[in-house]
């Protein structure tokens, strides 16, 4: 769906892409990752039609960026980074302009418009200025806006930046969601446990250049089930030795570590295995007070190969 | 209807400013038509002959004439300079750029909106400028030639201003450097001239060098001064002027179309 190939960028004798390549296949969640000015930026606003690369090629759905942007604009829906909304104006106003932007005609308008505003949870609020709105509420109603030509790809440069917790969440559970409906997304951010939450894949940037872990992977999965071992930290009221004891027979289930009041777990295999390792303390008497993801995967491979940088 | 032309219309009409100029603007034309009225019956006291219709509808139609293109002139950075700026300060550029708005559509929405609104101004002071009918010496014929070399100078000075806009990333900066342009042509334009001229003591306008006269000839008030010729001494230097603005615009409008998608960083 999406295909990079040795893109070089530079900006002013600096090397923001330097033969950097990126494929991402259909029905995608993929999260790309690097320091900041890795080039992560750079690559998302090539993708979107609003850089030219110096070289190499890039094309989105068969389409070259370069040659055609007009077609990608048609498929692609980007979201920029801290990017903002005409506060004067009133919500259903900014829709129905974007939406005339997008050459949406007819009842194919109005219905992409009330399912923006139904999307942002703003169908009350449709009258009232943008200005008024919170910082997530507007963050709902940029992404609601840039679905409204209903893009196949989505490009998403740091979507979650200044959002507060539950807004993250909404946003995670909303691009699972559209991913679920077959969209590709392209997703920056440095917030690793979110993109290690939503992502099928993991990319690897840095100085513009692609990244291999050190197991020699430029792309890393994430959301495969029983691929990696996840690790959960877990809060008891006491017992956490006999809670060691109820789990030292799960197949897969690792104590890593067993303090009075917590344990940290390995858990290798799919999601109804963590299901089932809940069940069994809670079974064996202990009393559960948190059962959470913890130290990521994407997070300590993140750290192996940036190191100091990260 | 190009959407970009509703929503920076809608924007613009939102602001304070879209009723305030307009309220200031008439109130500063209908000043100045008061001040010439009594300031003309005034010279007129003591007059051996009596004092005539044109006596005072000529002078009334030349003083508001000017001040209406000087607050113009002053009013065309306000609206044209910010255009693009605004957009990038805002970080909704981008939005623009990546949908399926073409660059001319971008720009056209721009100008016209900013260029409409002083239209609007212009048009709303027609009343004031036809006041001087009442009293005579002025025609429909010189109000229609005024009006068309004012609408000549204002579009070409939006285009320079948001020509300015494309190559900012901040507003001040735009404007600030839109009224330099306005300096340029105004002022210095008339001062290169007073130069020339001074080298060819007592030669008349016509047997000038092309060089002493070409200053001039890009001078907006000057423009605005050889409309008022006789209708059959418009050629050659009124269609010069004109079209030296027409050029100045049009370039202006080449070079924002090129910067459009440049400075990309800041959108």
């Amino acid at each position: 769906m999406i295909e990079v190939e040795h893109v070089r960028k530079s900006f002013n004798g600096t090397q923001a892409l330097d033969d950097f390549s990126l494929r991402v296949k259909k029905g995608e969640l993929v999260g790309l990752v690097g320091p900041n000015g890795a080039g992560k930026t750079t690559l998302i606003r090539i993708l979107s039609t609003l850089l030219l690369p110096d070289r190499g090629t890039v094309s989105i759905d068969g389409t070259d960026v370069v040659r055609n942007p007009a077609s990608i604009r048609r498929v692609v829906g980007y979201l920029a980074d801290q990017s903002g909304l005409y506060q004067d104006m009133r919500i259903r106003e900014l829709l129905e302009f974007f939406a005339d932007a997008f050459h949406l005609q007819g009842t194919g308008r109005n219905d992409a418009i009330e399912n923006a505003l139904v999307r942002a949870g703003l169908e009350s609020r449709a009258e009232d200025f943008v200005e008024g709105l919170s910082f997530g509420m507007k963050q709902r109603l940029m992404l609601a806006k840039t679905l409204l030509h209903s893009p196949s790809v989505l490009l998403l440069d740091e979507p979650a930046n200044g959002l507060d917790p539950i807004a993250r969440v909404h946003l995670r559970s909303f691009l699972k969601e559209l991913n679920s409906q077959g969209l590709t997304i392209l997703i920056s951010s440095h917030i690793l446990a979110d993109l290690e939450d939503i992502c099928t894949h993991a990319v690897l940037i840095s100085d513009g250049k692609n990244v291999v872990d050190e197991e020699g992977n430029a792309g890393i999965a994430l959301r495969q089930a029983g691929r990696k071992p996840r690790l959960f930290e877990v809060e008891l009221l006491g017992g956490a030795e006999k809670a060691a004891a109820a789990l030292a027979t799960m197949p897969g289930v690792q104590v890593l570590e067993a303090a009075a009041t917590r344990l940290r777990l390995s858990i290798d295999g799919p999601d109804d295995h963590i299901a089932d390792t809940l069940r069994t303390l809670v079974s064996a008497g202990i009393t559960v007070t948190s059962f959470a993801r913890r130290g990521s995967g994407l997070e300590q491979r993140y750290r192996a190969v940036f190191g100091g940088n990260s | 209807m190009n959407p970009m032309i509703r929503k920076e219309l809608r924007q613009l009409m939102r602001e304070r400013r879209g009723w305030v100029l307009p309220s200031l603007y008439l109130l500063a034309l209908g000043g100045v038509a008061i001040f010439v009225y009594f300031q003309t019956l005034q010279m007129h006291v003591n007059a051996v002959r009596f004092l005539e219709g044109p006596d005072i509808g000529i002078p009334l139609f030349l003083a508001i004439l000017y001040t209406q293109l000087t607050v113009l002139l002053l009013l065309v950075p306000i609206f044209s300079a910010g255009a693009l700026t605004i957009e990038k300060e805002q970080r909704t550029m981008a939005g623009l750029l990546t949908s399926l708005l073409t660059d001319t559509q971008i720009w056209w929405g721009k100008f016209l909106s900013s260029l409409l609104f002083v239209l609007l101004l212009l048009v709303a002071g027609l009343p004031v400028l036809s006041l001087a009918f009442a009293f005579g010496g002025v025609g429909l014929w010189e109000l229609f030639i005024v009006t068309t070399t004012t609408v000549v100078i204002l579009g070409s000075m939006s285009a320079v201003s948001l020509y300015w806009s494309s190559v900012f990333r901040r507003s001040v900066a735009a404007t600030a450097v839109s009224y330099a342009s306005v300096i340029v042509l105004c002022v210095v334009s008339a001062l290169l001239y007073v130069a020339q001229e001074a080298t060819h003591r007592g030669a008349a306008w016509a047997n000038l060098p092309l060089r002493a006269r070409a200053p001039l000839l890009a001078n907006p008030f000057f423009f605005l001064t050889l409309s008022l010729t006789d209708p059959r001494e418009l050629y050659p230097e009124w269609w010069v002027s004109a079209a030296i603005f027409v050029l100045l615009g049009t370039v202006a409008v080449w070079l924002t179309m090129r910067n459009l998608r440049r400075n990309i960083d800041a959108v």
